[in-house]
């Protein structure tokens, strides 16, 4: 496609952007190098070892949430849109209840379920971080199924069903190789979001006693000056490199199975 | 187009109310009575109770006192602003970056930046804005140094206008990570098309490109409204006594300092996911309206 | 998000005090004075191997150095659970884990004055050895709860944004103030807050049964244009958007410390309207770690524990006591500022404040009332 040249609405709309992006960084940056000397705050927060243990953990759940909650998701947001329309309204309401849940109630909630038999997750090291699993897929919920549901609004799933199954494929060889590989853009954005949700996540992981990055970085900001602003820059732009890490791992996005077309 | 949505109807069971085909759906609603029921059901319950444990309906009688009804309204109206103008600019950043013909790695660069913004909340946003426009913030001494005293002027970041301005801060990169796929799937062609039938570019957007995407762009201002609704901790820090919005409310209850009524605050959550399924409802009327002139 | 306490100690229990201490001295004790763990106490806890706690910041009258010495002294591991948790998520968390053995569970909580007797049927009774120098004001008889630490409400003042600090709560109405003072926590919620709109009474006519003149008083510090309407915490005050913020002292002294000068805090108790705000210790009925638990009260409670809190500016409850029996070293003493003559409300007293306060605010100081100019 011949892209058109970029006019200059679209870059002043690009750099304003940019502007309301940046200025709370840069502040939040100016500020954290006041504290004696300039990088004591971000000296003081890499030091420990436990930064390491905590992100990687943090990181490893990110990425089993992400999956988990893909399974999930992608089938259910892929018949919704096929076969039960009716139950739109339904799923979407379910997917927005997260919002509404309060992180503390969400937590103690499970805990009271789910620390007794017959399911007693929090009696084991496994079955706590199982459980901490669950409790993000269900705060990813409402941007994960939106992501999907938007990105499978974008290509004519009913025709490529069609044609799948014209060919003999199975519901799971649809899903798997005719839906997934078209909808890259949108599960890279949810898998952003999601893995943004997971690093920065608070409170579940401190109830559920769970060794994760946010009670950590939450630990390091616990009433210094300087230090927290240090250390929200330091999430920010670990969780930055992530994000750019998981891109590239998604680069061949651009194609497209064209129905009709050259293809 | 239509051709292929005609074949459609081989595919499309006849309506019935629950026909077998919502078996599809049952990990999804498994998944949720497991993981969701269970605290809502721990909502639902204490909504009626009082202190003492004794079931009552006072506490939903307390959501008509001014304070939270006042606070109800509040929080709607702010979630509702950054809604609306998180989602237009949202989008209009997203086409930018997709087909306003800027170079492809600031697409790359503003969609890796947005998950991460998108998740950047509570203290550290809040304060981060402070440091920025609070009245010793970087931007206000600047502006100062210009003769400008926008805090004389009346301008202050601790109002509602300042909550909002903040909110905006994960409300544009929500919009423009979950609109780009939909932007994505504005073919080319069709531009080009409309263009050889000499439509102009407004033209273009009126009749092709926004009935496209109305249902997206929609639905993700749903997600936006949701998202800032049930934000808390940035406007605590932001507006501690105040703006009363109901996520401070309700915190206040549950897992407040001084000992209050936690089954007033689970009723102001089940008032919250009232909002939520009215506005799941005013979505889906206008959904439907929208697809009407799509055929 | 701070975590604001409060509590209640009356005066009078102090002279009842130094009396109690006297006659603990001549009657037989079966443990010392200066408190300490039976050996069989200890050798359970350590089979236990393991304990929970809650809501403990590092900085909070010392924690991170009381929590380090336990560690060291009786070689258990110390399980920390959210460390900015408020009173009511304490409470919470020991409802949601009444069936949970795991790690989840605290055994113990440091809560609010207000939360003991409303939730002692959560508790389990104890009483350390040194129970009898714990005032009786700030006791439950049965050994449910028992006082900890207390403070007394100052103003901590960023003196590279303000090099004048205030000296009194009339100071808070000067102009050269406008946009500066700002209140730890929302008054509607937060202990901190509240009790310093409860202590502003006391400078302006009001009077421990009597709270209203503080809201009066807000009201005209917001009228002043002198009100920020902003939680103020360390981050907030270092960067000068609450320049003047009102604060239990040994916040203000942590923090002081914490900055060493750059910039300097400077931490000043009124010279009237002195509140002095109390917290409280328990044990959950549902602790995993039972003796633990017990063997971190009586660590607490002896004197080693109790002159670390003195170190975090907390004036441990036992501080008559060890005074009177001369433990107390000097320096350390000298450390704390200057809070003769604050008072401390009961428990009655402390709740009819509370709930003038909360729902009085909107009404007299909210919204409606003339802010900063929108």
């Amino acid at each position: 496609m011949r892209r058109r040249r970029g006019s200059i609405a679209w870059w002043l709309i690009f750099l304003l952007g940019v502007l309301y992006f940046f200025l709370p960084l840069v502040a939040t940056l100016d500020f954290s190098l006041k504290a004696q000397p300039a990088l004591a705050a971000y000296t003081n927060a890499l030091k420990d070892p436990k930064f390491l243990t905590s992100l990687l953990y943090s990181l490893v759940i990110g990425l089993l949430t992400i999956a988990a909650s893909l399974a999930l998701i992608v089938p259910t947001a892929y018949w919704v849109q096929l076969r039960v329309p009716r139950a739109r309204s339904l799923v979407e309401f379910v997917t927005l209840l997260p919002f509404v849940i309060p992180a503390v109630v969400l937590v103690f909630g499970l805990i009271r379920v789910y620390s007794r038999p017959p399911l007693p997750f929090t009696h084991t090291d496994i079955g706590s971080s199982a459980l901490l699993v669950a409790g993000y897929i269900v705060l990813s919920l409402p941007y994960m199924y939106r992501a999907v549901d938007t990105g499978l609004r974008a290509i004519d799933i009913r025709s490529l069903t069609e044609a799948a199954q014209s060919m003999g494929a199975g519901w799971l060889t649809i899903i798997l190789r005719v839906i997934l590989p078209n909808l890259r853009a949108a599960l890279l954005s949810g898998a952003f979001l999601t893995l943004a949700i997971v690093l920065g996540e608070f409170t579940i992981a401190n109830f559920l006693a769970r060794p994760a990055f946010g009670p950590y970085l939450n630990l390091l900001s616990q009433s210094k000056a300087y230090e927290p602003a240090a250390v929200s820059l330091i999430s920010f732009g670990l969780t930055w490199l992530a994000m750019i890490f998981i891109a590239f791992l998604g680069r061949e996005a651009r194609t497209r199975i064209e129905i009709g077309g050259a293809h | 187009m239509t051709a292929i949505s005609e074949r459609a109807a081989p595919l499309a069971r006849p309506a019935r109310r629950f026909s077998r085909s919502w078996l599809g759906l049952a990990p999804f609603f498994l998944f949720a009575i497991f993981f969701i029921g269970a605290p809502v059901t721990y909502l639902v319950l204490g909504s009626f109770q009082d202190n003492e444990g004794q079931t009552t309906l006072q506490n939903y009688a307390d959501l008509a006192t001014p304070g939270i009804a006042n606070a109800f309204l509040i929080s709607i109206e702010v979630s509702l602003v950054t809604a609306v103008i998180g989602g237009v600019f949202g989008f209009l950043l997203a086409y930018a970056v997709i087909l306003g013909g800027l170079p492809r790695v600031l697409r790359d660069a503003l969609m890796t930046f947005s998950g991460v913004a998108s998740n950047f909340a509570g203290v550290p946003l809040a304060l981060a804005f402070i440091f920025t426009l609070g009245q010793l913030g970087m931007v206000t001494v600047f502006l100062k140094n210009f003769g400008i005293d926008p805090y004389a002027s009346g301008f202050t970041i601790y109002s509602k206008l300042g909550l909002e301005l903040v909110y905006l801060y994960f409300q544009f990169p929500l919009m423009v990570l979950i609109i780009a796929p939909a932007i994505d799937g504005l073919r080319p062609e069709w531009r080009e098309a409309a263009e050889n039938m000499g439509a102009s570019s407004l033209q273009y957007w009126q009749r092709v490109a926004l009935p496209i995407l109305f249902p997206a762009i929609l639905g993700t201002m749903i997600l936006l409204f949701g998202n800032a609704f049930g934000a808390q901790a940035t406007a605590y820090q932001l507006t501690s006594g105040l703006i009363p919005l109901v996520t401070l409310l309700i915190g206040n209850q549950i897992a407040g300092d001084v000992l209050h009524n936690p089954g007033l605050g689970y009723a102001m959550a089940m008032g919250m996911v009232a909002v939520m399924g009215a506005s799941i409802l005013v979505y889906t009327v206008l959904q439907r309206r929208a697809e009407r002139w799509r055929r | 998000m701070n975590r604001s306490r409060s509590r209640a100690f009356s005066l009078l229990a102090v002279s009842g005090l130094v009396f109690a201490a006297c006659s603990a001295a001549a009657t037989p004790a079966p443990a010392p004075a200066g408190g300490g763990a039976p050996e069989a106490l200890v050798t359970a806890a350590k089979a236990e191997g393991t304990l929970t706690t809650i809501a403990l910041p590092d900085d909070w009258c010392n924690y991170r150095e009381v929590i380090d010495t336990f560690k060291a002294k009786y070689g258990l591991a110390v399980n920390e659970l959210d460390p900015g948790a408020s009173s009511g998520v304490e409470i919470e968390a020991i409802k949601a884990n009444k069936d949970n053995p795991g790690p989840q569970a605290p055994d113990v909580v440091d809560v609010g004055f207000s939360f003991g007797e409303d939730n002692k049927d959560l508790f389990e009774p104890y009483k350390v050895a040194t129970w009898d120098s714990i005032p009786d004001a700030a006791k439950n008889t049965d050994g449910l709860w028992w006082g900890d630490y207390y403070g007394v409400m100052s103003f901590t003042t960023n003196t590279a944004i303000q090099p004048n600090p205030p000296k009194d709560w009339s100071d808070l109405l000067k102009p050269e103030y406008k946009g500066q003072v700002a209140l730890d926590g929302d008054p509607r919620a937060s202990n901190q807050a509240i009790q310093a709109v409860y202590a502003a009474a006391l400078a302006n006519g009001g009077s421990l049964d009597n709270a209203q003149p503080g809201l009066d008083f807000f009201k005209k510090v917001v009228e002043a244009g002198n009100f920020v309407p902003v939680d103020a915490n360390p981050g907030t005050i270092t960067q000068g958007a609450t320049p003047i913020a009102l604060r239990w002292s040994y916040n203000g002294l942590s923090h002081r410390d914490a900055t060493a000068g750059n910039p300097t805090i400077d931490v000043t108790v009124p010279t009237s309207g002195r509140f002095g705000g109390v917290y409280i210790q328990a044990i959950s009925k549902y602790a995993p770690h039972p003796n633990a638990a017990k063997l971190w009260m009586e660590y607490l409670y002896s004197d080693e524990g109790q002159l670390l809190w003195l170190k975090g500016y907390c004036n441990p409850i036992r501080y008559d006591d060890m005074v009177a029996r001369g433990v107390v070293p000097a320096d350390l003493a000298a450390k704390l500022p200057d809070s003769t003559g604050a008072v401390f409300p009961t428990p009655a007293q402390l709740a009819a404040a509370t709930k003038l306060i909360t729902e009085g605010w909107d009404k007299t100081v909210g919204v409606d009332v003339v802010v900063p100019p929108q």
